[in-house]
């Protein structure tokens, strides 16, 4: 038989490497490298039409399309001036709670679940409790189906414009989604109940959590970008509060707040920022998890997602039936040169985006900060922290429970954190 | 017998966008027998898990992809899903699945249905750095990988 390697398979950016410098047997230096598909796409959107940019930055992430697509629209959108329609906003939140609902069924199940069993992948949870997987993959398969229903596909949708949509999209198909949501809805909340027996080990991190907060939902899109330190931004002034920072030996640029500290994004910081503005079954399935708040173990995040999974099904299911679109699908765009910035939430973090364009629409500058970019020196942080526990374990052992603090991340990028090496150095 | 005809790859990706091309150009060349009520075509990228939901009442698959196999850019293979290599890969990210990996699954969460034929038509790939467009070795591929796809299809269909 040939050996033969299909793209499908191998469709890793890169390799992730962890590297752990020992000094007299204490670790002194953690690095973790990881490739990051944004910063070839900063430069591949210059000089693009800005009505291109949603269908582009889409395909940044073959998990959460719709949050690049929408920071970008947001981005554009702000640098035009132009404000969407309430119907075209409660739709984009529809999509949003598409792709976090087969995003965060796909970790929950299929990414972390194996690492807290204990089992090397999700085909041995699949050979142990096959139950679980097929509620898993029915619970990501409606997930597609909302962003089917009006992105027109389900892995890259392609409705989304500057402006709003390029047309609504049919009342039916979406109603007909209401019965699976409402199983959807029951599942969730039996998630979080099954998440709770789940064996977390034991880490508890003083971190800074940063997430998009709005006053009267919970925070996906527009808000202020609210620090757990007590910082409140507007998404204009996000660069004011965090940069990156080129890291010697490193190709990724890393996330800090203007005092140099880490931070972190994603489920935990959403969940403690703005656990106020769940909604009823979601609040219900927090308060009868009896979680204390904030929630501080990484690994924990899991349970943040199963209570997220909650919201955004219920979410979903009040959209769905309030579906009645009118008037245009998107605003007319009048072009000007000017610059805007804008930030969701993708189901791993904070997304951020910023675009300079030129009185013709097309990109002079773009740049693009994902979540995984700011959370990486915390990840670091959490390594070393971990590290005099990691360095006397086998190289196996080590690498497993690496990867699984890595994983509990979600980190986006590309899925390359399977690919973990370890290497341990003693340094002179 | 319901077919799907599916194209995967990444069109950001150079050649690894000849699955989606492919696929779109058979659609064109054999329009009577793209458009047959028993023909489902798609274009995906980076399905992953949700290839089974593209295979759900399906009857028999044909898979487009790019691979990598050593040989010519351009080169077809015709494979069956057993001859791919890391088959068992030791990925445990979900976020990579692949074609192999995601159908292992499907035939281990039902081990009692029948597997369906699936046929992966694979485009020997070159380049597959960041970037639009397929390379000139792989455009002119294109014509032989439409027959060889319209060859497939009217041999399931023959069944």
């Amino acid at each position: 038989m040939k050996t033969i390697e299909v793209p499908a398979l191998a469709r890793v950016e890169g390799e992730g490497g962890l590297y752990i410098g020992l000094q007299d047997g204490k670790a002194v230096e953690i690095r973790l490298d990881i490739y990051e598909p944004p910063r070839f796409f900063e430069g591949f959107l210059h000089n693009r039409f800005i009505q291109e940019i949603p269908d582009i930055t889409a395909r940044i992430c073959g998990i959460c399309p719709v949050a690049y697509q929408m920071s970008s629209a947001f981005a554009i959108e702000n640098a035009l001036g132009v404000k969407i329609s309430p119907d075209a906003r409660a739709l984009r939140r529809l999509m949003y709670c598409g792709e976090y609902i087969e995003s965060h069924a796909l970790h929950i199940y299929m990414l972390q679940a194996p690492d807290l069993f204990g089992k090397e992948s999700a085909f041995e949870l699949a050979a142990i409790a096959p139950d679980v997987v097929k509620n898993a993959l029915r619970l990501k398969k409606i997930g597609n189906e909302i962003l089917k229903a009006i992105g027109g596909r389900s892995v890259h949708p392609v409705n989304v414009c500057i402006g709003g949509f390029y047309s609504w999209p049919e009342a039916a198909p979406i109603r007909a989604l209401l019965p699976d949501l409402e199983w959807g809805l029951q599942t969730a909340i039996d998630c979080v109940k099954w998440a709770m027996t789940l064996p977390y080990p034991e880490l508890e991190i003083d971190y800074e959590f940063v997430a998009l907060h709005h006053p009267d939902e919970y925070g996906v899109i527009e808000g202020e970008i609210w620090s757990s330190k007590g910082s409140k931004l507007s998404i204009a002034d996000y660069e004011k509060g965090y940069i990156e920072e080129h890291v010697k030996r490193s190709n990724a640029l890393h996330g800090r707040t203007i005092d140099g500290n880490t931070y972190l994004v994603g489920p935990l910081s959403r969940l403690n920022l703005n656990h106020e503005q769940l909604l009823p079954a979601a609040k219900k399935a927090l308060k009868d998890s009896k979680l204390k708040l904030p929630l501080k173990n990484p690994y924990k995040s899991l349970i943040a997602r199963a209570i997220e999974l909650v919201q955004f099904y219920e979410e979903a299911i009040q959209l769905v039936k309030s579906y009645k679109p009118q008037g245009p699908a998107h605003v007319e765009l009048k072009l000007k040169a000017g610059e805007g910035a804008g930030a969701t939430e993708a189901p791993r973090g904070l997304l951020y985006h910023r675009y300079k364009i030129d009185e013709n629409g097309f990109v002079q500058f773009a740049k693009i900060t994902p979540p995984t970019a700011q959370n990486l020196p915390r990840i670091e942080a959490d390594l070393l922290a971990m590290a005099p526990k990691i360095v006397k374990m086998p190289e196996a052992e080590a690498t497993l429970t690496a990867e699984h603090l890595v994983r509990a991340y979600d980190p986006c990028i590309s899925c390359a954190t399977h690919f973990l090496k370890l290497k341990v150095e003693e340094v002179k | 017998m319901m077919i799907a005809v599916i194209g995967i790859g990444q069109s950001l990706r150079g050649d690894d966008a000849v699955g989606l091309e492919a696929v779109r150009q058979w659609q064109e060349n054999y329009p009577d027998t793209a458009k047959r009520s028993d023909i489902k075509v798609d274009v995906s990228e980076l399905p992953g898990l949700a290839l089974l939901d593209l295979l759900d009442g399906m009857e028999a698959a044909i898979l487009v992809d790019a691979v990598k196999c050593y040989s010519v850019p351009g080169t077809i293979h015709t494979l069956l899903p057993e001859q791919l290599a890391a088959f068992t890969s030791d990925t445990k990210s979900a976020h990579g699945w692949g074609v192999a990996e995601t159908l292992q699954l499907a035939r281990m969460l039902n081990p009692d249905r029948r597997t369906i034929p699936i046929q992966l038509i694979g485009i020997e790939a070159g380049q597959m750095e960041m970037g639009s467009g397929l390379s000139e070795k792989l455009k002119q591929a294109l014509p032989r990988v439409c027959e060889a796809i319209q060859n497939e299809v009217q041999t399931l269909l023959a069944i």
